[in-house]
């Protein structure tokens, strides 16, 4: 496997009485595309949103580039502890809901943490906004407000605002959960290029085609733990264990 | 019943003494415009406190609910009357501040100011704070994640959509903060129903009071108007499910 990006080793989280995650483990090379899979609930976005701690998890390490991003298992909840700007600056995340600035148009969604975070000047930021935007269809809508965009474009836009600040690792937490069917596929198109390009890459989806032809590796998570994990090949069309035949067999129905 | 009339709505008395009341009342007009705007930036202040994140800074918030809390609870009358009566007294503070004249200004209208300031703050600090919350909690999420630090999503992201939800409840604060500044005729500033009630003193007539409650009638009527108009746009823009757009 080439250089690991990514390593989680026995992340636990709980909210309250629920344990959410029981001990998981995942490791991610360069360029690699991870899709994690399963039913609702299974803890799969709660893990994607460890990697970039917005949900620090209560025990087990993180590495990002080999970096102990950690201090380590117990060292008191809260932000306190956590290599924040070191993860955030590395991994990029898009979520379900967009999420988009409002308030700002596409392009100021763009420029804004560009400006602010990097500190690049306002001249760069655009450069590289426009780039950005182009790049994923939507050079026509720089001046768009989020609420005068179909939730795909929205969505692409989510994508180009997380680009910009040149990520070494980009979550995607089921991107395409919220669109109307027909704008799925510009969503997974722009993903799909972004694979192409070599971007390493964890994808929580519902989206089973998608995994299947765009996975190194996909995985499937119920009960806060990995059931199974393999190449699509295995994991899709020919699962071993029970949970995951039964869980494929509803979604495949359709 | 014509007595009524003749105390509360004597014209001839009201005409003559308009330029003087009138004169009283751009003195509120006046506290109300500097109160108002030091409130509305200590309001938000106190609320940006309050939404510090983390077990960092735990007291500060503790601190800052006790604030709010102490100081929506003490009538601003009591408030004027002890800012007045004490500051002057508090002899390790330099001279200017015990008893201020800024902007050639006499001190009751500072003291005034003051306790408006402490008390709207409060209050208005309320109002932020029911804006903030009101903006997803992804808005937060997606700032953060780009790699933004919680004050500069709250200054570039959150803040500037809370304040596009709050026009409404925040211009109700002020139009009580405007009718509060005739607290101040307590301490002797000379506004408008203190100079009123020197004239019922010295004609044993009261149109001059009601002479000023028109005044006031004449500025918050309209602005009771936009809150409705306000309030509507807001549903509207609920009921639609869309996004507020700022240009």
């Amino acid at each position: 496997m080439a250089e690991t990006m990514v390593k989680l080793q026995g992340i636990c989280k709980r909210f309250g009485d629920l344990e959410v995650l029981k001990g998981v483990d995942l490791e991610v090379g360069r360029g690699e595309v991870v899709c994690i899979l399963g039913p609702s609930g299974s803890g799969k976005s709660t893990f994607l949103r460890c990697v970039n701690l917005l949900e620090p998890p209560e025990e087990g390490e993180i590495f990002i580039e080999g970096n102990d991003i950690c201090k380590g298992p117990g060292s008191g909840g809260g932000e306190q502890g956590w290599k924040l700007d070191f993860v955030r600056q590395r991994v990029g995340i898009v979520f379900q809901q967009f999420n988009l600035f409002p308030h700002k148009t596409a392009l100021e969604n763009v420029t804004l943490a560009q400006e602010k975070v990097l500190g690049r000047s306002k001249q760069e930021a655009r450069a590289k906004a426009s780039e950005l935007l182009e790049r994923v269809g939507l050079g026509e809508k720089l001046d768009q407000y989020p609420e005068r965009l179909s939730g795909g474009q929205q969505q692409r836009v989510a994508i180009a605002r997380a680009l910009a600040m040149d990520p070494h690792v980009m979550l995607f937490d089921e991107v395409t959960s919220a669109l109307d069917p027909e704008l799925v596929k510009e969503v997974l198109d722009t993903m799909r290029e972004l694979a192409e390009e070599g971007m390493t890459m964890i994808v929580v989806t519902h989206e089973i085609g998608f995994a299947r032809e765009v996975a190194d590796r996909v995985i499937f998570m119920d009960g806060g733990g990995i059931v199974e994990e393999g190449p699509p090949a295995q994991v899709i069309d020919a699962p071993q264990e029970e949970r995951t035949k039964q869980f494929l067999g509803l979604v495949l129905e359709h | 019943m014509n007595q009524f009339f003749n105390q509360y709505f004597n014209f001839d008395v009201m005409q003559e003494h308009f330029g003087e009341v009138l004169v009283a009342f751009l003195q509120n007009l006046l506290v109300f415009a500097v109160a108002a705007v030091i409130a509305l930036l200590w309001g938000l202040v106190l609320a940006l406190l309050r939404q510090l994140p983390g077990k960092k800074f735990l007291p500060i918030r503790f601190i800052t609910i006790a604030y709010i809390d102490v100081f929506r609870a003490v009538p601003i009358l009591i408030l004027i009357l002890m800012i007045s009566g004490g500051v002057p007294f508090l002899t390790f503070l330099p001279q200017e501040i015990r008893i201020p004249h800024w902007f050639g200004r006499p001190d009751p209208f500072w003291y005034g100011i003051a306790a408006l300031v402490i008390v709207y703050g409060a209050f208005s600090a309320e109002v932020y704070r029911a804006g903030i919350e009101a903006v997803p909690r992804g808005q937060m999420e997606a700032a953060r994640s780009l790699g933004m630090s919680h004050f500069q999503a709250m200054r570039h992201v959150i803040v500037p959509q809370a304040v596009t939800k709050i026009p409404a409840p925040m211009l109700n604060e002020l139009i009580s903060l405007l009718k509060d500044t005739t607290l101040v005729s307590v301490i002797a500033l000379s506004e408008a129903v203190l100079v009123s009630r020197e004239i019922l003193a010295e004609r044993l007539n009261s149109s001059a009071l009601t002479l000023t409650a028109i005044f006031f009638l004449i500025i918050i009527l309209p602005l009771a108007r936009v809150v409705d108009k306000l309030i509507a746009r807001q549903q509207l823009k609920v009921t639609r499910g869309a996004h507020i757009e700022v240009a």
